[in-house]
């Protein structure tokens, strides 16, 4: 607990007492929702720490956002309001820690966990470093009851956490920074069209980084907790073998949509109403998974394209559930390749700055542009495309099963060079420095 | 209630982890040390690498009174610290940067309320004018760093330093991935606009950032023909972007050349306004890079502009005999060696200009 406050302090100490203030409002609010005597007071209790939570992640992460849609709705109907600019500095992770805390009063509030007694084990809960400030989010009734009695030393669990911990770094480091983040870069920065073959390669290259950036950062995470006796579970399950979109969303940052199933989706009525207000949920779900991620209409679009997928998905199963072909394997590889087209074209929508960037993107991707600039060279071309295919390639080979299975299969010596390999790589080649993406969320 | 024990724990795969490990751990280190030779045969030798990280604890260096150096590559490479201690009478804080402009580290200085010391901004033209792009780009990440370095990165900082100075291969200007990637004899697609490469690794930096040039570079030879041939492509101007108007464009830059007229002089006039003082000098240049500044910025030009409209002094090393006489090996930069001598040489008319 005090390793994961200096962990955190080490960056902006004064946002450690933030952290802080967060956690034990939670602890004392999830004790009073569970000695509440009446409903109505039970409900109070979680109302106020939605709201603080809320209105603490709205300040810091919404404040301008709000301020600027405000001033832009106003000047619709003729009022001109110049909004102060908040100089507000984003802790990092609070998305994160937000969810972490939050989930325990639900939790304690649907009756899903019984309320700690010790703070110091819900403050370790919420501020434990490996997943503070980028994930997976950790339900509190998955992690307090590992800390009722301290971790005992288990040597195999330490050398498996110690593999993963350098495999996420292999994928961040060389993957995603020293592979794949120039092209995209390149891509999403040049200011004017591009030919389709670059805004393929950027996109793909995105769609590359942004996996390997999170997945390796969740890897790190699961394998660090390991190291000290705790586990956390998988937040990836080789997404880019989805097929549909409501299984790349059981592949893809599942920490994040098991908490937006279980909190607003379920209780806004999931899909026990009928299909329109079902998808009236997803909508909004996606909508708030959108902002979630930032606090821009571009991160919106994004989840509001999915939110339309998944609609379209659920309307598509309903006439065709009974077609014996769609499950034929062509079909399947096809369905798994439009997934992924459309979730690249989503990922545009993730990535840009601004829609113009965006749209000029698309566009790009579509043919719209065959005079546009050719700027990336033809090795970063090959080079993505290679990432790419063996992205791609692995997911598919191994959707069916998890990592422990597949280094099960492993034979020894492939294991010991590998874990050498990965090793050395990341030593070698030096990594750029780069954050991890979703420290920014 | 369900119960509060839960029955969630990781599947830890069956295999020999503890000899995995032991492998794993005698074998990495033994690729590490057989790479970390094969760079040294190569010519690499231990140096720190001139990062944003570096460049953000000599600012934290800077007091009030500080004697500092900003601006292009060249003053790095021209100016011998020691030498100009000697001439100054104060130890200088080297805060150029290469390929950079030096404007918004001058702008940076004239905000910092507390500093009223001296500052000796090196000009290259093409390069202090910039409107934009990575000129501008890599003075800004420095002054990011410098802003938002956190305690964690301060001491990853002080850990990787150690490290650079002991290994060869920490060489991100020439040895990372992606650096190696790039030296792939692989053609690109007619009319592609991939950026020139830039040019080989070919000096060595210390804690204060003093970069010395190596002795294959200072002498005729294959490392000083690919350097030269590395700064043509970078010192000629890009042709507009192929989705602006050409009137535009011209329109956009001759605008942004403007203000930095001005905002340079603000800033000049900011730090004399607190008692400190600006001068800016020309440091020298030869060959075809000459030829391109001269050409597309003569003397006559933003030089003599800037000193007007700044009111601040300038040294162009032309205008001197003692300053004239010197060659730039591969066109841009001194040879560790002259760079004594010419900091000898121009802490006299240093002294002079900024003399009351």
């Amino acid at each position: 607990m005090v390793a994961s406050y200096i962990f955190y302090g080490a960056w902006n100490p004064p946002f450690a007492l933030l952290l802080f203030a967060t956690t034990a409002l939670d602890f004392v609010l999830g004790a009073q929702i569970a000695q509440a005597s009446t409903p109505r007071t039970r409900r109070g209790w979680l109302i106020a720490s939605v709201a603080v939570n809320l209105s603490m992640l709205g300040f810091f992460k919404y404040g301008n956002f709000l301020l600027e849609n405000f001033q832009w709705l106003v000047a619709r109907v003729g009022v001109q309001y110049q909004p102060p600019h908040l100089d507000v500095f984003l802790p990092i992770g609070i998305s994160f820690y937000t969810f972490h805390s939050l989930s325990y009063t639900l939790d304690v509030y649907r009756g899903e966990t019984q309320p700690t007694k010790s703070l110091r084990d819900f403050v370790l809960a919420v501020s434990f470093f490996p997943q503070l400030v980028a994930g997976p989010i950790v339900r509190a009734a998955d992690f307090l009851p590992q800390c009722v009695a301290p971790p005992v030393p288990v040597r195999n669990r330490f050398y498996w956490g110690l593999f993963l911990l350098t495999f996420g770094m292999f994928e961040k480091v060389v993957l995603a920074d020293a592979l794949l983040s120039s092209s995209v870069d390149t891509v999403f920065g040049h200011g004017g069209p591009i030919q389709t073959l670059d805004a393929w390669s950027g996109v793909l290259a995105f769609a590359g980084q942004i996996f390997f950036d999170f997945a390796g950062y969740s890897t790190c995470a699961i394998g660090a907790a390991l190291c000290l006796g705790f586990s956390l579970k998988d937040n990836f399950r080789f997404p880019y073998a989805a097929v549909g979109f409501s299984d790349f969303w059981r592949r893809w940052h599942f920490s994040l949509s098991t908490f937006l199933r279980d909190y607003p989706y379920i209780p806004l009525g999931g899909n026990r109403s009928g299909p329109v207000r079902a998808a009236i949920n997803l909508m909004i779900v996606m909508f708030v998974g959108g902002l979630w991620h930032g606090a821009a209409w571009t991160f919106v679009v994004w989840g509001l394209i999915h939110g339309v997928c998944l609609v379209a998905e659920r309307v598509l199963r309903s006439l065709f559930h009974e077609a014996k072909w769609t499950q034929s394997t062509a079909a399947q590889l096809l369905f798994g390749l439009a997934t992924y087209v459309v979730v690249c074209f989503a990922w545009v929508f993730f990535r840009a700055t601004d829609f113009n960037t965006a749209l000029r993107l698309i566009g790009a991707m579509v043919g719209s542009f065959p005079r546009g600039d050719a700027i990336l060279s033809t090795r970063e071309i090959l080079q993505v495309a290679l990432v790419t295919a063996g992205l791609l390639l692995s997911h598919w080979v191994l959707r069916s099963t998890s990592i422990e299975a597949m280094v099960v299969r492993l034979p020894r010596w492939l294991m010991a060079a590998g874990w050498t390999f990965l090793a050395g790589a990341i030593i070698l080649i030096q990594g750029n420095g780069n954050a991890f993406i979703y420290f920014q969320f | 209630m369900p119960s509060s024990i839960s029955s969630f724990e990781r599947t830890i795969p069956a295999q020999p982890w503890n000899r995995l490990a032991g492998i794993a751990v005698a074998l990495t280190p033994a690729a590490v040390v057989a790479w970390e030779l094969y760079c040294r045969s190569l010519g690499y030798g231990p140096t720190l690498n001139d990062t944003p990280d570096l460049w953000a604890e000599r600012r934290e260096a800077v007091r009030p009174d500080s004697l500092v150096i900003i601006g292009d590559s060249r003053p790095l490479f021209d100016v011998d610290l020691d030498q100009l201690e000697k001439g100054l009478g104060q130890r200088p804080i080297q805060l150029a940067i290469a390929g950079s402009c030096a404007y918004p580290v001058l702008a940076n200085l004239a905000a910092d309320p507390q500093f009223r010391g001296t500052v000796i901004c090196s000009v290259v033209p093409l390069m202090f004018f910039a409107p934009g792009g990575p000129l501008i780009a890599n003075a800004e990440d420095a002054l990011k760093k410098y802003r938002t370095r956190t305690l964690a990165q301060r001491s990853g900082h002080q850990l990787v330093m150690l490290l650079e100075e002991r290994l060869a291969f920490l060489k991100q200007d020439d040895l990372t991935l992606g650096q190696l990637l790039k030296r792939l004899p692989i053609p690109n697609r007619p009319g592609a606009l991939a950026p020139p490469p830039l040019p080989p690794y070919f000096s060595t930096a210390d804690r204060e950032r003093r970069p010395r040039m190596f002795e294959p570079c200072a002498q005729p030879g294959p490392l000083q023909n690919r350097v030269k041939l590395g700064w043509l492509p970078l010192f000629t101007p890009p042709p507009p972007p192929s989705f602006v108007p050409r009137e535009a464009f011209l329109a956009g830059v001759k605008q942004a050349v403007e203000a930095r007229f001005k905002d340079a002089a603000a800033a000049v006039k900011a730090i004399r306004a607190r008692g400190g003082k600006v001068v800016f000098v020309r440091f020298p240049v030869s060959g075809e890079v000459k030829k391109i500044e001269d050409q597309a910025t003569p003397r006559q030009g933003p030089w003599t502009r800037l000193l007007a409209e700044s009111g601040a002094p300038g040294i162009y090393f032309e205008d001197f005999p003692e300053l004239a006489g010197f060659e730039c090996p591969e066109w841009s930069h001194l040879s560790n060696a002259d760079s004594i001598e010419f900091t000898k040489r121009l802490a006299p008319h240093l002294k002079k200009a900024l003399s009351p």
